[in-house]
């Protein structure tokens, strides 16, 4: 018996003791082939999937290296059956290859007939296949090489692609590090995602993952697209792309509802992209007008679904994803994998944190009583009212007040789902509000005003949610939300992480109502923040009333 | 069988028991542990042990023992005349045959007389008809030297008859082709039937160039495999163990909380087995196995109620240590003649575990060969045919379908989950096992037990070890399992808290409990957590009898009436604090927490109720027999039964002695000894076929009575007669004759 730190567990997840001396050597050698589920402040939780498995193949680990790790880092003696199933699983990967062919364009090649003739005749494969060329190989549309590795994958026989990417058409690109410097985990993700192709990269909010994509764009040197969420992040993008790297202002275009310009790099929002003319995706058109050499979606999560579809179409484009949080409410992580490509880079953000690369932060609880009466009418509301109700009560106005008086001087931001709260939160506390119908000019002057100290305050709607920098912002008060959103909580967390310039914590009061729907929910939102290693702190609204916290 | 025959066979006995009479202690000792079915029980006399050592069941399980060398000499033995010598043996095989003869000798399978070596006229019967595939012995003397110069035709013939089957079906014999009709003319072919012919055994052992068989197969083939580390063997061997000691303390644990029913014809049904094999993570023939091996060492029993529970055995094998608790499961799968295997089988109808159908008798000794071949080759993963063929060597008979392809394949796997293998190799655990020794190596191999959890703030805690018994119990109690193996990952939700509130623990000691056990601080949205669930916790209590939700919190009372989730309940509100339902009080709790609420149970009394958690059988376990193979005797028995022998043989003489002179005397039913009366049957058969006669009759209760009867025939230990009382033809057995007299 070793005295290892993992336990390898009959279903297939991995439990890491991080307190254990060789903690960081066995993360290192597991993390090629095994995906990282919880961090938090013990144990991590990794897993054993195919697609890991594969995606560890397809780097040139095999299944003997796999194996080896496993024992050597094994506390107690690994369950044979699982080894055997390692192997099994990682054998099946190869038997297929993708390959470009001259004549035929591309070609599904095997080297072990009897799994082509399985294939073959599994119906969702045939329709994306052309001519048996002879017994070992088959040729495919090109325009289904997405389609057919993802239907393969699910069949259980991943193909090996072999067919290249196109390069794009040239644009030199490189990192201009004036007075910074790249740092090291976000090269290691830039190089993993080169050396994969096309893939997803996580990394925590305020880490850095512009600086990702640019590298990406120093490699790739060639035309690029990048999608983003919105036309501040847009902007955002652009900024950091002309002080990062050797870019200039007329090499960089925007596509968005307010400008439509196609340059070398060109980004674009989701938004345009997906607006509906005479019932067809008008803008889908721009994946296609230039001969890109990489596309970047940001913030994958959220990936809308005609891009999803889209996405297929090109598979022989260099595809990068990067994410804070690659957890949907709608279960679709897995065709983001699929689509974009694997996991390429995910490391877990209380490690960022340790090297100073993002801002401690601690999140707190608030819990409010509801009065009397406010319990019974919650009680006879309708359930589809329910939650608003409890999120919107007045007793939480109180307890905000309290704490934007108690951090007075600091940067603070009020972040909530329901408009009305929001308004009535804005007057009482005499601070501007950042909306929907907001006007992008006002935005973009009340957030330039926020970063330079101007305003203290802001209350935000969901379209701050992300991808909005906000580099001095510490505080953070969240009052409502979308439900039980794992990501948006997240998210929301990200705004205050930037490390500060006094290396000062940051704080995310969550404010709920005790005793009802609103605290179900925000034990759900807290899940995936507390699998990252975020500990939550629980007070009463007394206490804040106090000064006790 | 023919009267002739049938004499002849008595006769035959008959030598055969002289010979026995006239071996000494030593031998007749070798021939009991060979044959131990042979002293069980211990026959009255020599004679009842010739009958006995000569019956077709006994000689069965002789051969049964034999290895593939010692059956093919047997078979050339059988294939010569009575009487043969050794040599003739040797010439027929080769000569290293000449070493194993006075071993089948000592088995009882040849005897000598003064003429030579001799088998029981059974043994033919047993080994089967067309021996080797050899048709019957020429009638006439054949010019065997003249089949050298047969023409082409005949030699096409016999080439594809010479291996067998010896027998050729013809168009017609009075046409037959040239090649067939030189052969019968010269009798190198038997004509059976209008369009059979048969090939005589000299004649096919002469072409076989004066041998049997086309080899001698002498060894047993040698078992390749995979060769395996040692140190890994034991590592996957000691996960192996720990795996199915959980899976057993699981499944049992399962089902205490939620017994499976029984199928009406006995067994685990479909959905149960699913169930089962969805809770451990397992295929279901490794579910059905689990379950199988509790059930044979007697850890859980089939209530007369239908309902599959774990017995009290169960309480006093889990505080045993774990070589012991091991060793107990090993036991029974060791020596059982189940096959779980049986159970799901692919192309066969459906087999249910712990159900009457599993039964082979073969079973046990196929799982002792196959171990004791793994046992043979040490640190070898053997591939299974070079397993199989091995083990057809060692057992090569035919009986009861031979030896089993399946069952060996069952064998290795089932071995391998138990931990008996590791990685395919024996483990030291099963070799020590196998010794009859304690395998207490397992305790300190196993990794040691915690008796700590760590408790992280995303409300799961982890026993980064096999946890102490009371310690999992309670904490199955209040959280659910995540993961499973080496550690365990539990998850802490409101569901579960609420579970061991219900099951009568309270926050308090809960969040004592786990601040006890948790090395690491207890996380504060934990301790809310339970506080919370707590606190709401038996806000309602809902009984039975009177069907009523009560709660002191009126906002409650009013939500809960004005819940359109709850309409179905029928409430009515009976005081501000009370309701009536007109559900009874499960299905009204089951409603009530579906719509999120936290009910809990009272009785009339107004106390909480709390249900214990666990079940236990009431009767007590009957693990299922085994059926099958006799057990090896050891000396002190076989020497008693030895002694019983020589006592019986010297007072049944005396007895014989002693009847006549009382029948003589009395001269009322006649009185003869059951070899005497077989005799005098066979005899008046044979010769006066029609001649009535008087014999003494026992019932069931041993009352002798006087029939007159007219003998038709003997067969298979009895006697078939027409009885003059009744005038019927009716069967008797000769055991319960107790005399023949002529009338």
């Amino acid at each position: 018996m070793t005295d290892g730190p993992l336990i390898v567990q009959s279903d297939k997840t991995l439990l890491l003791d991080v307190d254990h001396a060789l903690s960081t050597e066995c993360r290192r050698a597991i993390a090629p082939f095994a995906e990282l589920e919880r961090s938090p402040e013990h144990i991590h939780t990794y897993r054993l999937t195919n697609l890991g498995l594969w995606n560890a193949r397809a780097a040139g680990h095999d299944a003997e290296q796999v194996i080896d790790t496993l024992i050597k880092y094994s506390r107690f003696a690994v369950p044979h059956s699982l080894l055997v199933d390692v192997a099994e699983t990682m054998s099946r990967y190869g038997r297929l290859r993708l390959e470009a062919d001259p004549v035929h364009g591309l070609i599904l090649v095997t080297t072990d007939t009897g799994v082509l003739e399985e294939v073959i005749r599994a119906k969702k494969i045939a329709p994306l296949l052309g001519v048996r060329i002879d017994k070992e190989t088959i040729a495919v549309h090109p325009s289904q090489r997405g389609q057919i590795k993802q239907s393969l994958l699910r069949l259980g026989w991943p193909a090996e692609d072999f067919a290249g990417y196109v390069d794009g058409q040239a644009h030199d690109i490189a990192l201009k590090e004036d007075g910074w410097k790249i740092r090291q985990y976000q090269e290691h993700a830039a190089e993993g995602f080169w050396h994969g192709g096309s893939g997803v990269v996580v990394l925590p909010c305020g880490a850095g993952k512009t600086i990702v994509g640019a590298a990406a764009m120093a490699h790739a040197k060639a035309t690029t697209l990048i999608l983003v969420t919105n036309t501040i992040a847009a902007r955002q993008w652009r900024d950091e792309l002309l002080k990062r790297t050797t870019l200039t202002e007329e090499e960089i275009g925007e596509y968005s509802g307010a400008k439509k310009e196609i340059r070398p790099v060109t980004i674009a929002t989701y938004q345009v992209m997906t607006k509906k003319k005479n019932g067809v995706y008008a803008h889908l058109d721009l994946f296609d007008t230039h001969d890109w050499g990489l596309i970047i979606y940001d913030e994958v999560h959220l990936l809308p679904a005609p891009i999803f579809r889209f996405t297929a179409d090109i598979q022989s484009r260099r595809r990068l994803g990067l994410t804070a949080t690659l957890v949907r409410e709608d279960g679709m992580e897995g065709e983001v994998f699929s689509l974009i490509g694997p996991k390429r880079f995910d490391v877990p953000w209380k490690e960022i944190e340790s090297q100073g690369y993002i801002a401690p932060a601690e999140c707190i609880e608030v819990r409010v009583n509801l009065t009397e009466a406010e319990r019974l009418s919650y009680a006879t509301a309708e359930p589809e009212e329910r939650y608003r109700y409890c999120a919107t009560t007045r007793t939480k106005r109180n307890v905000v007040e309290e704490l934007v008086a108690h951090h007075s001087g600091e940067q603070v931001l009020v972040i909530g789902q329901y408009i009305d709260q929001l308004d009535d939160l804005s007057e009482t506390l005499g601070v501007p509000l950042i909306k929907g119908d907001t006007p992008q000019k006002e935005r973009e002057r009340l957030f330039a005003a926020f970063r330079t100290g101007e305003i203290t305050c802001l209350v935000v709607s969901k379209v701050a949610n992300f991808s909005i920098d906000l580099p001095e912002a510490t505080i953070a008060i969240q009052v409502s939300g979308a439900f039980g959103s794992r990501q948006e909580e997240a998210q929301r967390l990200g705004r205050i992480l930037r490390p500060k310039s006094d290396g000062r914590t940051a704080k995310f009061y969550s404010v709920v109502s005790r005793d009802t729907i609103d605290q179900d929910f925000a034990q759900n939102r807290q899940r995936f923040l507390a699998e990252q290693g975020y500990s939550y702190r629980i007070i009463d609204a007394d206490d804040v009333f106090q000064g006790k916290f | 069988m023919h009267n002739n025959g049938y004499r002849w066979q008595v006769m035959e006995i008959r030598s055969f028991a002289d010979y026995l009479r006239g071996l000494d202690d030593a031998a007749l000792i070798s021939i009991f542990t060979y044959r131990p079915d042979l002293v069980t029980p211990v026959p009255p006399d020599i004679a009842s042990l010739a009958v006995r050592a000569s019956s077709a069941p006994s000689l069965a399980r002789a051969v049964d023992a034999l290895n593939k060398w010692q059956l093919q000499v047997l078979e050339v033995c059988v294939i010569l005349e009575e009487p043969f010598t050794e040599k003739e043996v040797a010439a027929l095989t080769e000569k290293s045959a000449l070493f194993l003869i006075p071993g089948l000798i000592e088995r009882g399978l040849l005897y000598s007389d003064n003429d030579g070596l001799r088998t029981p006229t059974t043994l033919k019967d047993v080994l089967g008809n067309e021996i080797s595939a050899l048709g019957p012995s020429s009638m006439g003397k054949l010019k065997l030297k003249k089949l050298d110069e047969a023409p082409a035709a005949s030699k096409k013939v016999l080439d594809a008859m010479v291996w067998g089957p010896p027998r050729g079906t013809i168009g017609d014999i009075k046409k037959p082709g040239a090649g067939v009709q030189w052969l019968l003319e010269e009798g190198f072919l038997i004509p059976f039937n209008q369009q059979t012919v048969v090939l005589p055994k000299e004649v096919a052992i002469y072409l076989r160039g004066n041998k049997v068989h086309r080899e001698c197969e002498t060894t047993q083939p040698a078992v390749t495999g995979d060769k395996r580390d040692q140190r890994n063997v034991q590592l996957a061997a000691i996960a192996n163990i720990a795996t199915f000691l959980r899976w057993t303390e699981e499944i049992l644990n399962f089902w205490a909380q939620e017994p499976a029913s029984a199928l009406r014809s006995g067994g685990l049904g479909v959905r149960d087995l699913k169930e089962i094999s969805l809770h451990l993570g397992v295929d279901e023939n490794c579910a059905a196995f689990v379950a199988e091996i509790s059930y044979l060492a007697g850890l859980l029993t089939i209530d007369p109620d239908d309902r599959i529970l774990p017995t009290h055995q169960f309480d006093i094998w889990l505080t045993q240590s774990s070589s012991m608790r091991w060793q107990i499961l090993a036991s029974a799968w060791y020596s059982s003649s189940r096959l779980s295997g049986l159970v799901g089988k692919e192309g066969s109808k459906n087999v249910a575990p712990l159900g009457p159908e599993l039964d082979r008798s073969n079973a046990a000794s196929t799982r002792r060969l196959t171990l004791s071949l793994l046992r043979e080759n040490l640190n070898i993963a053997p591939h299974f045919d070079s397993i199989f063929s091995a083990a057809l060597w060692i057992s090569p008979s035919k009986r009861s379908g031979g030896l089993h392809k399946d069952y060996i394949l069952w064998t290795l796997r089932e071995a391998e989950w138990l931990g008996m293998t590791g990685q395919g190799a024996i483990s030291p655990y099963a070799i020590e096992f196998l010794e009859g020794n304690d395998v207490t190596a397992i305790d300190s191999d196993l990794p040691k037990s915690v008796d700590h959890i760590l408790i992280q703030s995303d409300n799961t805690a982890i026993a980064p070890g096999p946890l102490e018994h009371e310690v999992a119990q309670e904490l199955a109690l209040i959280a659910d399992v995540e993961s499973r193996g080496g550690a365990t990952v539990f998850r802490f939700s409101e569901g579960s808290i609420r579970r061991g509130l219900d099951h009568g623990r309270t926050g308090d000691e809960i969040t004592k409990f786990l601040t006890k056990t948790s090395k690491t601080p207890m996380p504060q949205p934990l301790e809310y957590l339970i506080a919370d669930v707590a606190k709401k916790h038996g806000k309602l209590r809902v009984g039975n009898t009177a069907s009523f939700i009560r709660c002191e919190d009126s906002t409650l009372i009013t939500q809960i009436l004005g819940d359109k989730r709850l309409e179905i309940l029928g409430l009515r509100k009976i005081a501000p604090e009370v309701l009536i339902c007109g559900h009874d009080a499960a299905e009204a709790m089951n409603i009530l927490r579906s719509c999120g609420y936290l009910p809990a149970g009272e009785d009339s009394r107004g106390l909480l109720l709390s249900g214990p958690r666990i079940q236990r059988a009431q009767t007590k376990a009957r693990p299922p027999r085994i059926i099958g193979e006799f057990d090896r005797l050891n000396q002190n028995d076989i020497e008693n039964a030895l002694r019983a022998l020589r006592t019986g043989e010297k007072s049944s003489r005396k007895q014989s002695t002693m009847r006549n002179i009382a029948t003589e005397a009395l001269g009322s039913l006649p009185r003869t000894t059951a070899n005497e009366t077989l005799d005098l049957l066979s005899d008046y058969l044979q010769n006066q076929p029609n001649k009535s006669l008087s014999i003494g009759y026992a019932d069931n209760n041993g009352l002798v009575s006087h029939r007159i009867i007219d003998p038709l025939k003997l067969s298979a230990g009895s006697l078939i007669a027409r009885d003059h009382a009744t005038g019927e033809v009716q069967t008797f057995r000769i055991a319960r004759i107790t005399g023949v007299a002529a009338l």
